[in-house]
């Protein structure tokens, strides 16, 4: 009998019929689903019209000669690579100084983790109010001073930005929990250590902090972008798609091919193409870490 | 029994409990009537009186309010699944050609002509929910377009009256605003139900029309001197004259300007529009007055919506539905809640000549009834077109003018991208 590492003995003899559920559910709730939708990106299924008999790779090529594909493929890569670093940048920066340079303010983790359980469509709604000058706090404020502050969602990079920024609220504490939970894994003697042979604070922290970090911050990024790829409420509530189509994202766009152009197969092509990307993006990641990890 | 048995067993019991969910039929509440409507003084406001349906009929109701974005994923997703989980659903006419197409919707022609009402139902509303000579649905709003002013700003502008024309607009606008108050707000947010609402009221004033020859002839036909003349009072009435951040506006943003004094005039809907005149729900009502919707070279065109209720094609109690849609539409139910929620859109002449709700709208404006049965009069039936592929066409179209009103594209360029895309989606 083949013995599994890490399973207790009492386990060992049924392990493989004891991962049986998990299996049949993911089969069932994940690649089910998965398998219907590639099918269905190779049909042609218009909901008022309904199925046309063809098969085929039709949907695919269309999507390189859609200029609105590759225009939400230019809003999502903005939207995330951008979303990315700040979140990243942010969430590190907190997490850094709560546990390396005001330790003593520790306690406040659980207000930074605030914005995290707040629901997408809420945190929308509360981004939308700041950034819509008629209900917002911050124009009224400025109002009583003369000055007047321009609306950022009816421009092409400023409702890009408010997207950013509302997910960038929304989501920095993701990254500081992780970056915390590393930073507690790093031996504190190596500080020490450092320190005695005379490494000032940013040496420490440049030299021998971050290299350290490096696996959780690309694991963090990696699980982050493939979160920003799903944009949805944020969009949806806070800008609607526009100005224009400028926040249009991939994910976006295959709602709008689905539900308002009812063209439910070439809705499902886009969605197989966003999965193979995060897929193919996840896997080089992923190796990278390896790499980095075994380094 | 061993540890490992145990877990073994208590996996499978969990899957089959997941399993079990996942495969159920979503219909799990036990009412007799299921109802889903999208989010307007009326529904919310029907929805309060579940307890009369039940009163009258005997039949339980949940009525389900939800949001105009999400209430059309909702519905396609009921309707093509076939889950038979709703008994009477909102019904946009604008949305009714599309629904018949694709076989969504059971046809309720012998239940109305069996109706003993039928002819107190205002005849236009009725009469747009009949498609291939079936009824799909009964009406219960029919909406148009009014413009509502701040009789106060206008006069400190040095202005008695309100403008009468798109041109005389540009001239009160540029007035007002040099007062220090934005001019004008209007729906400027990209949809079909949203900016393109509003939008084709200046379009087609200036002679502009989204086809050659409705409905014979569906060459696209924006891209005209007329229509790049219309986007361009509108673009610059809202960029120019608009409050800060016009250009993401919706039906809320606008309404909320003017009841909170933030803007002279808008131009929406009657419904909202008698919202703003409401003191309970406007801070300025008492300096608010009405006016019809500005003309153009090529007349009035003022919008017109008109919203019912229809039966999905896969309800399994058809005979409850009817009733449901029968009492809501009622004379009894619409006086009720023209009275309570000052809901002015009704569609049966009887709620028009009852002398409590006469009263209520005098109390909100005196012209008000009167100035709604002018536009509805002014309006035609096809202001945004009649066809299934509308809601895509009004959604494409709807983004590249809100493309141009926020300077990502100039007018003429929205117009031809305009064109362009109807031209691709009728062909589709």
């Amino acid at each position: 009998m083949q013995d599994y590492v890490g399973v207790q003995p009492v386990f060992q003899r049924n392990y493989n019929r004891m991962l049986l559920p998990a299996v049949i559910a993911v089969g069932i709730f994940a690649v089910l689903p998965l398998a219907g939708m590639v099918a269905l990106s190779l049909t042609d299924f218009h909901l008022i019209n309904g199925w046309d008999k063809e098969f085929g790779l039709k949907n695919f090529i269309r999507l390189w000669n859609d200029r609105r594909f590759m225009s939400s493929l230019n809003v999502m890569m903005l939207l995330s690579v951008f979303g990315v670093i700040f979140q990243v940048l942010l969430g590190l920066l907190i997490a850094v100084g709560l546990e390396k340079i005001v330790p003593k303010w520790r306690f406040m983790r659980g207000i930074f983790v605030v914005p995290f359980v707040v629901p997408a469509v809420a945190v929308a709604l509360i981004w939308l109010s700041l950034f819509t000058p008629t209900l917002s706090p911050i124009n009224a404020f400025f109002d009583l001073f003369g000055i007047t502050v321009p609306a950022i969602l009816t421009t092409q990079y400023g409702a890009v930005a408010a997207i950013v920024i509302a997910d960038t609220w929304a989501s920095y504490p993701f990254v500081m929990l992780l970056i915390l939970a590393a930073l507690q894994g790093i031996s504190g003697d190596l500080d020490e250590a450092a320190s005695i042979d005379g490494a000032t604070k940013m040496q420490i922290f440049f030299r021998i902090t971050l290299p350290l970090l490096k696996p959780a911050l690309l694991m963090v990024a990696l699980f982050r972008f493939i979160e920003t790829l799903k944009h949805f409420p944020l969009i949806f509530i806070m800008t609607n798609g526009g100005p224009g189509r400028t926040t249009q994202a991939t994910n976006y766009y295959a709602y709008i091919q689905t539900f308002q152009s009812s063209n439910v197969s070439y809705g499902a092509a886009i969605a197989v193409f966003l999965f193979l990307f995060a897929a193919v993006i996840s896997f080089y990641v992923a190796r990278a870490n390896m790499r980095i990890s075994d380094a | 029994m061993t540890i490992h048995k145990k877990l073994m067993q208590l996996s499978a019991a969990s899957l089959a409990v997941i399993t079990g969910f996942a495969l159920t039929p979503t219909k799990a509440v036990a009412e007799d009537v299921e109802v889903l409507l999208f989010s307007m003084p009326f529904t919310r406001a029907l929805a309060e009186l579940e307890a009369d349906f039940e009163a009258k009929t005997g039949l339980t109701a949940k009525i389900d309010v939800i949001g105009q974005d999400v209430f059309e994923n909702r519905i396609t997703l009921s309707f093509t699944g076939k889950t038979g989980d709703l008994d009477v659903v909102h019904a946009p006419v604008i949305q009714l050609q599309r629904w018949v197409k694709a076989g969504w919707l059971r046809p309720i022609t012998a239940e109305t002509a069996a109706m003993a009402t039928k002819d107190d139902i205002l005849a236009g509303p009725l009469d747009s929910f009949v498609v291939n000579g079936e009824q799909w649905g009964l009406p219960f709003l029919a909406g148009t377009g009014m413009m509502a002013y701040r009789t106060d700003l206008l006069s400190e502008a040095g202005f008695d009256e309100p403008p009468a024309t798109w041109e005389e607009m540009l001239t009160v606008a540029a007035a007002v605003k040099e007062k220090g108050t934005p001019a004008l707000a209007m729906r400027v947010a990209p949809g079909q139900g949203f900016n393109m609402f509003v939008y084709p009221q200046i379009m087609r004033a200036y002679g502009g029309k989204f086809f050659a020859d409705y409905p014979t002839d569906l060459t696209p036909s924006m891209n005209t001197p007329e229509g790049l003349q219309g986007l361009e009072v509108y673009s610059k009435l809202m960029n120019d004259y608009g409050p800060e951040g016009i250009g993401n506006f919706n039906f809320g943003e606008v309404t909320a300007a003017m009841q909170s004094g933030q803007v002279a005039m808008i131009i929406d809907e009657s419904g909202l529009i008698a919202q703003t005149l409401d003191p309970e729900k406007s801070q300025f009502a008492d300096k608010i007055s009405i006016a019809a919707v500005p003309s153009g070279p090529a007349g009035r065109s003022p919008a017109i919506a008109v919203h019912g209720l229809g039966i999905p094609a896969d309800a399994p109690n058809a005979e409850a539905s009817f009733k449901f849609i029968e009492w809501a539409t009622s004379e009894e139910t619409l006086t009720k809640i023209a009275i309570s929620a000052g809901f002015a859109d009704f569609t049966r002449a009887s709620v028009a000549d009852n002398s409590d709700v006469t009263e209520r709208f005098k109390s909100i404006h005196p012209d008000f009834l009167s100035l709604r049965v002018q536009m509805l009069n002014d309006a035609i039936g096809h202001y945004r077109p009649l066809i299934p592929q509308w809601p895509q066409i009004g959604q494409a179209v709807g983004e590249n003018i809100n493309a141009a009103v926020n300077g990502i594209m100039s007018n003429q360029e929205a117009l031809e991208a305009a064109d362009e895309e109807i031209a691709n989606i009728l062909a589709e």
